[in-house]
């Protein structure tokens, strides 16, 4: 395994294993609930600002603002609890995905209702509401989803499958009447069946797939948006560009990994690591670029609202971390 | 890509009238008969005209608007082209004398339906506390007859209809914020945040405009097209024409455009009775009205009332004072133009979009009274040569020198104060117009004060160029806005019309503009403009309650705030916003203002 | 529109040079430091009403109705010192004096006139008068057949306010205020073209596609980046260096444009 050639500390090592075995065996609930709380709260920054410099011109454009503070909260709390990890979490993360689709819409609409349109795509999508944002930051609901799901570092390591949270009731407590039998009743057969292998898979941290291909849509919808804004800025640095190179490589590594183990363990990892790495970097250079607008100190305020978005590297390296972790994960037992 | 998807744009096809690319006129106006006596007919409908009759149509009064200039539609009349554009200004003849004769049209005169709120680059800060004492401070100009006080509540009701898109904390005067949020700087606000950060001088970036930064309604967000002053087809930028005009007409009110006013008729009770106007063909009619109000600005407005004279006043209508046409003002309005090495490209991004008061207030250490703003322009090629024939000179070979370096150039605007002056003024000249009423004559000159203002903003500018890079830095002379001409005051004596903008000659006449204005602070006007509009408004509608109860008629009351009559898309837009609380009538010790001491 | 010899009839040569070998440069279809930058082939770009205006400009120069024909010649000539088009080629030139007469024909003001000054269409009978006195006075011969340095030295007399013939005449209309009104109205013909937009590099008409890239001097997806080259005026000329109107005896009267 890749992680035990690196020549690191024993204790890192040591840890990095253990680490390793939990996400292998779905047990990184915790991590994964902080992880999505984190990413919650940086793409509820982001949209701040964002959504401040269009004025809030709407009232739903305060959608997110009043849920991804609420998710990350919701996170770090289900890090500590396992009962809001198996109720609150799901419910705060369900809220921000759907609040992302419902803002592409909202942004689908916003650049209709331009002038010209969607005749002048380019200009419209620049100018106007930021098309992919919302869904990149639906990516912290599905990570908070996928993280109710799983089960907690501390549960035992056995093989044994354990109860869905969907087959909790209110207390916490198994439904016996359900026990290996199915999801609700009204659920198509199919459906009903999928899901509960789909359940039972991420819970024994076997959605390799899962987590990858997610991880090549956000590659897809973080790529065009970094291509846009660095387009509107005429790729003035050349270190701009570098996003951009990379993104192809991340899509063909997320849904490459769906087909191939080898390339989930080789390309994931490594364009993941780089994407991660990159995003640091930007943001390194956006905070540079901040600095250097006219009237710093002064203007800081203005200048991080609308200077170079601060966060939005981050968000470019949350689909690396995705591949990542993908890539640590197991494949569906299928 | 040379072309948009789907092909070239083209104008819209049906017959409607279109206010903006998403706004159009959908129930047919009103018609009111010219025998029917309305409750108010309003000649102008411009900043203040199409505020009136949205908020007195709302309330349910009947209302005509008479309008000298077209009803736009912005789809098919608005260019968006620099000489296109000539139609949206006053360009009816005028004479323009004195020592320092001013210029008007596209300077600073508006026509049609929108008026100068069509063709301003939509600036809108407050004026502030002290610019309602000036005389009680200064010891010269004039005392507003209210406080800023009085206005501050309708200054916040029209920043949201407006709206007003600005900073969220906005230092000076009575420091507030704003719902908008702030536009991006374009290369000359860049110009101006630099210059003025390096001498350390307070500047706030993207607003305060009347331009949305976000969508509004039907009104979509700025292009940053750098067209604001020719029109805004885009409809971002506040018109009249887009934020209250289109709720008037919903709500019963009419306006006819292409109509000229040529008198007031008084009736033998000496009450107006209604006016007569030329129409679009040159035929004339007389609009019965139980209360006339003129917004036709600092020269149309006493220039009717100079043209109505009549019996009992032979010196104009409402003129017992002798002050109509007198007091008026324009504001130093002077262009610093910086070159620099690099790159700016002015023409992006609205002209308005920076701007600094640090130097709005008396100083003591000055040997002037009052003071000035600095702010972003962004002339376009026309606007731009023409300046630089001023500034530098130029003609000829240099002329197209310098104008291959547009690109180079960054031009920032002083906005400073002239105080009024009794022979600065409105009368009637021997020319007459295509009417065959006589045309308006401006007498104006500089006096000493306003002079050393003048050139202090101009040193003041240019070091803030140089201290941002500029190479060379020239200068053109130039005047702003227009701003009094038929005061408002408590003495009837020195003044033509009250607080409210009723004449205190007659009382169903009023007048409500920038000509009421006794004094103009270094703001620019519009916003004011406005907000007293909204504030006369609001005193006609509890007017109407008072006399429903029998009550006599009082100037002196306070009349209630009517939120509800705003236009009804202003609600639910834009973000809560800091709203200052303000010492009431504290007066500012040593020639400051009470805001001067942060 | 008249085609303009590179040579004057006297052998002056009326083109640019290049300032470091003082070799005329040959005249450009688009002068200025943008080539290839075109507003008008975005013109699929601008709205309806604004393609309209801008192709009629373009199109059809309006014939001449308020000059009469000597008028025009000394218009033509005029308006080639004030903004003169040498580096430009023929076709490419921009009519500047069909514009003026237009607007005087129609009797377009803009709104306003200064009362020490008789109506426009009487200034510019006037003044062209008094160009034609100030020619004749200072070298015996019409403005028209002046040589191009010549022609500049008459007018930097309106330049600086203090025409050396012509008085009965100048009482009538102020010099400076001629000289302004007729640089102004110059402007006007010349830099609403895009051929002229094309030269400076302005964007042109922005509706419904505005702009993105606001700072910086960054150029849009289609526009150009700046190429300068060196280039001077004529030898003969002297209306490249600047001097204040009025020749600095005077204030310095205010503009006329609105920009704020």
């Amino acid at each position: 395994m890749a992680l035990q050639t690196i020549p690191v500390p024993r204790v890192v090592r040591r840890e990095g294993v253990v680490v390793a075995q939990h996400i292998r065996e779905g047990r990184f609930q915790r991590s994964l609930a902080i992880i999505a709380a984190l990413s919650s709260l940086l793409g509820g920054l982001d949209v701040t600002y964002e959504h401040y410099r269009g004025s809030y011109s709407q009232r739903v454009m305060y959608s997110p603002i009043v849920i991804t503070p609420l998710l990350a909260l919701v996170g770090v709390w289900a890090a500590f609890n396992r009962r809001v990890a198996r109720t609150l979490l799901p419910l705060a993360s369900i809220a921000l995905l759907v609040d992302g689709v419902v803002g592409f819409v909202f942004h689908l609409r916003g650049i209709a209702r331009k002038p010209g349109g969607w005749r002048l795509p380019l200009f419209n999508l620049i100018m106007g509401p930021p098309i992919f944002a919302p869904l990149l930051l639906s990516i912290g609901g599905f990570l908070g989803i996928i993280a109710a799901l799983l089960r907690r570092e501390d549960d035992p390591a056995e093989d044994r499958p354990t109860p869905s949270p969907l087959l909790l009731d209110r207390k916490g407590i198994v439904h016996r009447a359900l026990v290996g039998t199915a999801a609700p009743s009204w659920l198509p057969r199919g459906i009903a069946r999928e899901g509960i292998i789909l359940d039972r898979d991420v819970r024994e941290g076997r959605f390799q797939k899962l987590l990858a291909g997610a991880m090549g849509v956000s590659a897809i919808l973080n790529g065009a948006e970094v291509w846009y804004s660095h387009y509107k800025n005429r790729f003035s640095f050349r270190v701009q560009w570098t996003p951009i190179i990379l993104t192809p490589f991340l899509i063909v590594a997320g849904f490459g990994a769906l087909f191939s183990k080898r390339i989930a363990r080789t390309l994931l990892p490594i364009t993941s690591l780089l994407a991660i790495i990159n995003g640091t970097v930007g943001f390194f250079f956006h905070a540079r670029g901040i600095a250097r607008r006219p009237g710093n100190p002064r203007q800081i305020v203005y200048n991080v609202a609308y200077g170079p978005p601060i966060f939005a590297p981050l968000l470019f390296a949350a689909t690396g971390f995705m591949g990542l972790l993908a890539a640590l994960l197991r494949r569906t037992s299928k | 890509m040379q072309t948009p998807l789907l092909g070239e744009f083209q104008a819209p096809s049906d017959a409607k009238h279109w206010y903006s690319p998403l706004m159009r006129l959908d129930i047919p106006m009103q018609r009111y008969a010219h025998g029917d006596a309305v409750d108010y007919v309003i000649v102008g409908i411009g900043s203040a005209g199409g505020v009136l009759l949205q908020r007195l149509a709302k309330a349910g009064f009947r209302v005509v608007g008479i309008e000298a200039g077209p009803f736009w539609d912005t789809e098919r009349d608005w260019v968006s082209d620099e000489a296109g554009s000539h139609k949206l200004y006053w360009n009816d003849l005028r004479i323009t004398g004195g020592k320092d004769p001013i210029t008007l049209g596209a300077n600073n005169s508006g026509r049609g339906v929108g008026g100068g709120s069509v063709h301003w680059a939509g600036f809108t800060p407050r004026f502030h506390p002290s610019d309602f004492r000036v005389f009680s401070q200064d010891g010269m100009g004039a005392d507003w007859p209210i406080t800023y006080e009085d206005l501050k509540p309708y200054y916040e009701l029209m920043e949201n209809e407006i709206p007003v898109a600005g900073p969220a904390y906005y230092p000076w005067g009575d420091p507030h914020g704003y719902s908008y949020g702030a536009h991006p700087l374009g290369g000359v606000g860049d110009v101006l945040v630099e210059g003025c950060n390096k001498l350390g001088i307070r500047v706030v970036a993207g607003g305060p405009i009347a331009i949305t930064s976000g969508s509004h309604g039907k009104r979509p967000h700025c292009i940053y097209r750098g067209f604001c002053i020719q029109g805004c087809k885009v409809g971002a930028k506040q018109s009249t024409l887009v934020s209250h005009v289109p709720d008037a007409l919903r709500h019963g009110a009419e306006i006819r455009d292409n109509s000229m006013v040529a008198r007031i008729n008084l009736g033998k009770d000496g009450r107006v009775t209604g006016v007569t106007y030329f129409d679009a063909e040159g035929h004339e009619h007389e609009q019965k009205a139980k209360n006339v109000i003129v917004c036709g600005y600092a020269i149309e407005t006493p220039r009717l009332l100079l043209n109505s004279a009549c019996p009992g006043f032979e010196q104009g209508l409402a003129n017992s004072s002798g002050t109509v046409g007198k007091y008026l003002m324009v504001q130093i309005g002077n262009v610093v133009i910086g070159r620099f090495d690099s790159l700016v490209r002015m023409y992006k991004a609205p002209p308005a979009h920076a701007l600094t008061e640090e130097f709005y207030e008396t100083d003591p250490r000055n040997d002037f009274v009052r003071g000035f703003a600095i702010q972003t322009v962004g002339p376009l090629p026309i606007a731009f040569a023409k300046q630089m024939m001023v500034a530098k000179g130029a003609w000829g070979w240099g002329l197209r020198r310098v104008m291959m370096d547009y690109n180079h150039y960054a031009a920032l605007g002083v906005l400073g104060e002239i105080l009024p002056w009794e022979d600065n003024r409105v009368a009637l000249a021997e020319d007459k117009d295509q009417f065959g009423l006589p045309v308006a004559k401006i007498t104006f000159s500089m006096k000493e004060n306003d002079k050393k203002i003048a050139a202090a903003g101009v040193k003041k500018t240019k070091e803030i160029l140089h201290a941002a890079g500029a190479t060379e830095v020239d200068e053109e002379a130039r005047y702003a806005h227009l701003i009094g001409g038929a005061r408002m005051g408590n003495d009837p004596r020195t003044s033509v019309v009250d607080s409210f903008g009723r004449t205190h000659d007659i009382p169903n006449l009023f007048l409500c503009d920038g000509s009421i204005f006794p004094t103009q602070g270094s703001a620019n006007p519009g916003l004011t403009i406005q907000a007293v509009a909204a504030r006369t408004a609001d005193f006609l509608v509890s007017e109407r309650e008072f006399a429903s109860q029998h009550h006599p008629r009082t100037t002196s009351a306070v009349p209630r705030i009517r939120y509800d009559l705003s236009p009804g898309d202003t609600a639910g837009h834009g973000m809560p916003r800091l709203k200052s609380r303000t010492p009431r009538t504290e007066v500012g010790i040593g020639g400051l203002a009470p805001d001067s001491d942060y | 529109m008249k085609v303009r010899a590179t040579r004057d009839h006297a052998g002056h040569d009326r083109r640019v040079r290049d300032p470091r070998t003082g070799q005329p440069l040959a005249p450009k279809a688009q002068p200025g430091y943008y080539p290839g930058f075109s507003t008008i082939r975005r013109q699929k770009f601008w709205d309806a009403a604004t393609r309209a205006v801008v192709l009629k400009r373009v199109n059809q120069v309006p014939p001449i109705r308020f000059f009469n024909p000597d008028e025009v010649r000394l218009m033509e000539a005029l308006a080639g010192r004030i903004i003169p088009q040498d580096d430009r080629d023929a076709a490419h030139q921009i009519p500047i004096v069909p514009h003026i007469d237009h607007r005087l024909a129609e009797g377009i003001i803009d709104g306003y006139r200064f009362e020490d000054m008789p109506p426009d269409g009487e200034a510019y009978h006037l003044g062209l008068q008094g160009v034609e006195a100030v020619a004749q006075h200072m070298y015996q011969r019409g403005f028209v057949d002046l040589d191009p340095g010549e022609q500049e030295r008459v007018l930097v007399t309106l330049h600086d306010a203090q025409p050396p013939a012509g008085d009965a005449i100048w009482r009538r209309v102020a010099a400076q205020r001629f000289w302004m009104l007729l640089v102004q109205d110059c402007i006007e013909g010349y830099y609403a073209h895009p051929y002229a937009w094309d030269e400076i590099g302005f964007g042109g008409p922005a509706y419904p596609l505005g702009y993105m890239r606001l700072e910086g001097g960054k150029p849009e997806p289609w526009e150009k980046d700046e190429r300068r080259y060196e280039w001077a005026a004529p030898a003969w000329a002297i209306s490249d260096q600047f001097h204040p109107l009025g020749g600095g005896q005077a204030t310095q009267p205010a503009g006329q444009e609105g920009t704020h």
